[in-house]
């Protein structure tokens, strides 16, 4: 119980929100609505999952984002030219492994910061893109919406993809020898070093996995509509890294878990459209979101400052 | 290399000095390659629009120093720009008075992201997120998102313009500043402490230092210092408006740290910081200059792309050479971790 | 040896400024021999579509009138940008600039230094204060687009029930203007429709998306949604299909037929309304060149403008053309 207190105090916020839309908004409860905004938020659980991982090894990755826009881009190009999903797919997820490996390699074997060598790949595949494609929308050929599916078909296969994502992620973190080094490298890397574990590896690794998932994200974006908008990766790292922190994931690294990270995904995601069904102005919304995180790392510090007494 | 002594081969290899010869380069090149560039107007734009993005960097410095970082401080600019439209026009304060209570709000500010880093001993980067979000966001609540202050005093409108023995004015704050954070940082027992509080602070401790109260210092001032950044850019864009200093908490650590100052802190000089800036400054200026970029209407991209490139090429050089000169070793070391 | 670094820093760069000579004029540059015309053009922002086609039509009436044409512009949402890029075209010496203005008074104040220096100023798609500048090549006023915008969400909805707003950011100061003129034309008009909320969508197509499914299940009484931001009508087609409200929920906004080509054949959106843009950025700088060699001077009535003929010139404004309004019919007409 105490283990868990933070993913369950998240748990809570999310649940109290929840019952304040059930009384003041019951629309918001519409069947076909919040399907749409469920699997909207497929691409940032898959990100949110990545960027886990990464601050877990106690590392960081803001090109989360500029990775993303570049892949949709592309898998939506590929798309475009007449090749099917699984080669869009394939063309993805190999451009993310790309950048991640790129990112990875310059944090794992070149020991440079990553909070410095994302920013710089951020930037740099942010004007990649913008030099390439110039803000041009798109279209992707016919069918490769919800994968060619019915419109519930899509929406429903993409919340059982994302689920499974998150439940094989947060096994294979909990019980393989891979995931506890990640948790190992995070603690402590010269600790995991000197107990056989290469903390140079694991960091790669996970920064690889990373981009993987930034392509796989793309993807999952790419099939919910016809075209795909360059823009769609901007302020994506963001997003991602405060659903990471106020779900309990700790940035000095080894502490936090995957479910906890969905919860402060949820907690987010959700705040944004019980402002509309609450009838705020839109313009109180990112003081709110401040509040939230500030609150979230309020509670950690006193907490933490208790346990410390 | 073999005739040079030691000390002179450490000094002439140091980051700070590679940094000056590349700004020279840069220099040079945009002087023979790039139109107009080296003219007094133009440079004299170079450092009219670096101002701001300049003096949150000096102010950043100490805060990484330390091992620390703010993030909010473009975010702050904007909450300090729309108080003092606020002050002026709707509580028909005198420009004076407006700017010494917004010179306190964000001291206050600072003093709130301090409070919670060194009180509650959260992690900076996530509190500095925090109230990224929480002090644009107040600005954008404030102005209800939409609201823009333009009459102000033009006294203090005229300020973006003026210049003192033909140097802008902008030009004779930042060589205050730096001076100031100059003398804090190499030149004050107080500021030398930050450089071992960020090596270590637990040896900081244990050295008896109050490694809290030191480590407040700098976000106080990195507060003061948006607020005279948000005012120095309501006089330069003559108003003031929620989206003011957007994307420029970025600018500003990015300057550090190609100045040289390690992002995990305990390494770097204020002169490193200044040249960084300088770098930045001067590429962002150039570069849109030289005739087949701007014919291919680029300028704006390849900055950006350059400064990124430049960013890691300054990282990765020393890294470079270390891991050739200790290729022989057995063990490799572990990543550097947040 | 801290202390000597920094004295070397602090010499060494007055001495870079001073030392390599640097030339005050590029022997290179026609700048000031009058021969070739240096015309520098301007988005309100980079990678942008809308403006990648105003771009298309400025450089094919560069390559026509044979000047040099610089085009830059801000690639992020700092506020100064505009104005910097301005002064450094001043100081890197254009004869003619064509605007599209982000902020109509901020940026003012960089364009009267640009003319009190001797460079003719043209502002395009958005204007500055008439001051600053000799002529504005006006697609439609602020006022024209909102009224139309108000007309065809009123027409669609039968001039009653709720609707929304998508725009961009709510900082953006066209948007903002145009949020003004639709609220006033709304008072004044249309009594018995209702704006109920206003969200803004950061020019991201999956934004407006979540936010227009928001909205239809926040207000269910909604009758229709005006996004008045390009990525946010293709966004608001995606939801209202989505959420099953076709023809249900009308949809009208400012948007290029491409990227809305396949919604209003469909029939989720009614109508989208715009001006010919490639057109815009041709006669923005056709207008700059003449203004450029005193051709067209303050007080013309009218203006020869390469292949799109004479047009009228309304006190200082050179109108193009009323916007369009695109539908289902004529869409497939448009290729940008």
């Amino acid at each position: 119980m105490k283990r868990y207190f933070r993913e369950l105090s998240v748990a809570a916020a999310l649940v109290l929100l929840l019952l304040l839309l059930a009384l003041f908004a019951p629309h918001f409860y519409e069947l076909q609505p919040l399907l749409s905004r469920l699997t909207a938020q497929i691409p940032t659980l898959v990100l949110t999952l990545g960027i886990a991982l990464v601050m877990l090894t106690r590392q960081i990755d803001i090109s989360v984002g500029s990775q993303f826009g570049l892949c949709a881009v592309l898998a939506g190009l590929v798309s475009a030219g007449g090749h099917g999903l699984p080669v869009s797919l394939a063309a993805a997820l190999g451009a993310g492994a790309f950048m991640g490996a790129l990112n990875g390699c310059l944090v794992a074997w070149m020991r440079l910061p990553s909070i410095v060598v994302t920013l710089a790949t951020m930037v740099t595949w942010a004007e990649v893109l913008r030099l390439f494609q110039q803000g041009k929308f798109v279209n992707l050929a016919p069918g490769v919406q919800w994968f060619g599916l019915s419109q519930l078909g899509g929406q429903l296969t993409l919340l059982g993809v994302g689920g499974a994502l998150v439940a094989l992620a947060a096994y294979l973190l909990k019980n393989t020898s891979g995931g506890r080094h990640v948790y190992a490298v995070g603690s402590d890397a010269e600790a995991a070093r000197l107990s056989g574990i290469n903390p140079s590896a694991v960091t790669f690794g996970v920064f690889v996995l990373m981009g993987t998932l930034a392509g796989l994200a793309a993807v999952l974006n790419l099939v919910q509509s016809p075209q795909v908008d360059p823009k769609c990766g901007t302020g994506l790292e963001l997003k991602a890294i405060a659903a990471a922190v106020v779900g309990g994931v700790a940035v000095n690294g080894g502490r936090g878990s995957l479910w906890g990270a969905l919860a402060g995904l949820l907690l987010l995601a959700t705040i944004n459209p019980a402002l509309t069904f609450l009838h705020v102005e839109a313009y109180w919304e990112k003081a709110i979101q401040g509040l939230v995180i500030l609150l979230a790392v309020i509670a950690d510090g006193i907490r933490s400052r208790r346990n410390l007494n | 290399m073999a005739s040079l002594s030691p000390s002179l081969k450490k000094n002439v290899l140091r980051h700070e000095s590679l940094l000056l010869l590349v700004l020279l380069l840069e220099f040079a090149f945009l002087c023979l390659y790039a139109r107009n560039f080296g003219t007094p107007d133009n440079l004299s734009n170079v450092v009219r629009h670096s101002a701001e993005i300049g003096l949150l960097a000096l102010a950043m410095m100490p805060v990484i120093l330390t091992g620390g970082i703010d993030l909010s401080v473009g975010s702050l600019m904007g909450l300090c720009a729309v108080l003092f439209g606020v002050l002026t026009h709707d509580y028909h304060l005198a420009t004076l008075p407006a700017a010494a209570v917004t010179l306190a709000a964000g001291l206050f500010a600072g003093g709130f992201n301090a409070f919670l880093i060194t009180a509650l001993r959260l992690p900076p980067l996530i509190v500095t997120l925090g109230t990224y979000s929480l002090f644009r966001g107040l600005a954008e609540a404030i102005t209800q998102g939409t609201k823009t202050y333009r009459a102000f005093d033009p006294a203090f409108l005229s300020l973006g313009e003026t210049r003192w023995f033909g140097v802008p004015l902008q030009a004779w704050i930042l060589t205050a500043a730096a001076a100031s954070f100059y003398l804090l940082v190499h030149r004050s027992t107080f500021g030398r402490s930050f450089r071992a509080i960020g090596f270590s602070p637990e040896g900081a401790r244990y050295a008896g230092l109050s490694v809290q109260s030191r480590t407040a210092l700098p976000y106080l001032l990195t507060g003061l210092v948006a607020a005279l950044a948000a005012l120095l850019f309501t006089a330069r864009l003559r108003q003031a408006r929620a989206d003011a200093g957007t994307g420029y908490e970025l600018c500003a650590i990015t300057a550090v740290v190609l100045g040289g100052t390690s992002i995990f802190g305990g390494v770097g000089t204020l002169p490193g910081t200044l040249a960084g800036i300088a770098a930045i400054a001067v590429l962002t200026n150039g570069i849109g200059r030289v005739p087949a970029v701007f014919k291919a209407g680029i300028g704006g991209e390849l900055a950006s792309l350059l400064t990124g490139a430049l960013l890691l090429v300054a990282l990765a050089g020393p890294e470079l050479a270390r891991v050739l000169s200790t290729r022989s070793a057995k063990i490799s070391p572990s990543p550097k971790t947040l | 040896m801290k202390r000597s670094q920094f004295l070397a820093s602090l010499l060494a760069l007055p001495a870079a400024i001073l030392l390599p000579g640097c030339e005050k004029t590029d022997p290179a540059a026609p700048a000031s021999s009058g021969k070739k015309l240096t015309v520098a053009f301007m988005p309100k922002s980079k990678g942008n579509s809308y403006f990648i086609a105003c771009e298309k039509g400025a450089r094919e009436a560069a390559q026509e009138l044979g000047v040099e044409l610089l085009f830059d512009g801000p690639t992020n949402t700092d506020p100064a940008k505009q104005n910097e890029i301005v002064e450094n075209w001043i100081t890197l010496g254009v004869d003619v600039m064509a605007v599209a203005c982000e902020n109509r008074e901020g940026i003012s104040g960089a364009l009267k230094k640009a003319q009190d220096k001797g460079i003719k100023v043209v502002t395009y798609d958005s204007d500055t204060t008439p001051d600053a500048r000799a002529f504005f090549v006006n697609q439609a006023t602020p006022q024209g687009i909102a009224e139309a915008l108000m007309d065809e969400a009123a027409r669609l909805c039968a001039e009653e029930g709720e609707f929304a707003i998508i725009t961009a950011t709510l900082t953006a100061a066209n948007m903002n203007e145009w949020r003004k003129h639709i609220e006033s034309r709304l008072a004044a008009k249309y009594p018995k429709m209702k704006l109920v909320d206003t969200k803004p969508c950061d020019d991201q197509k999956d934004k407006a998306q979540a936010e227009a499914t928001n909205l239809m299940s926040a207000y269910p009484a909604l009758k229709c949604i005006m996004a008045i931001c390009s990525p946010a009508v293709p966004g608001a087609a995606e939801a209202i299909k989505q959420a099953g409200k076709t023809g249900a929920v009308k949809l009208t906004g400012l948007g290029l037929p491409s990227e809305n080509r396949a919604y209003l054949k469909e029939g989720v959106t009614q109508s989208v309304i715009l001006w010919r843009v490639a057109d815009l950025g041709y006669l923005a700088i056709q207008a700059a060149v003449a203004s450029g060699n005193a051709t067209l001077k303050p007080g013309a009535k009218t203006f020869k403008a390469g292949r799109l003929g004479e047009l009228e010139i309304e006190e200082t404004s050179i109108i193009l053309g009323k916007p369009f309004i695109f539908n289902k019919e004529n869409v497939d007409q448009f290729d940008f």
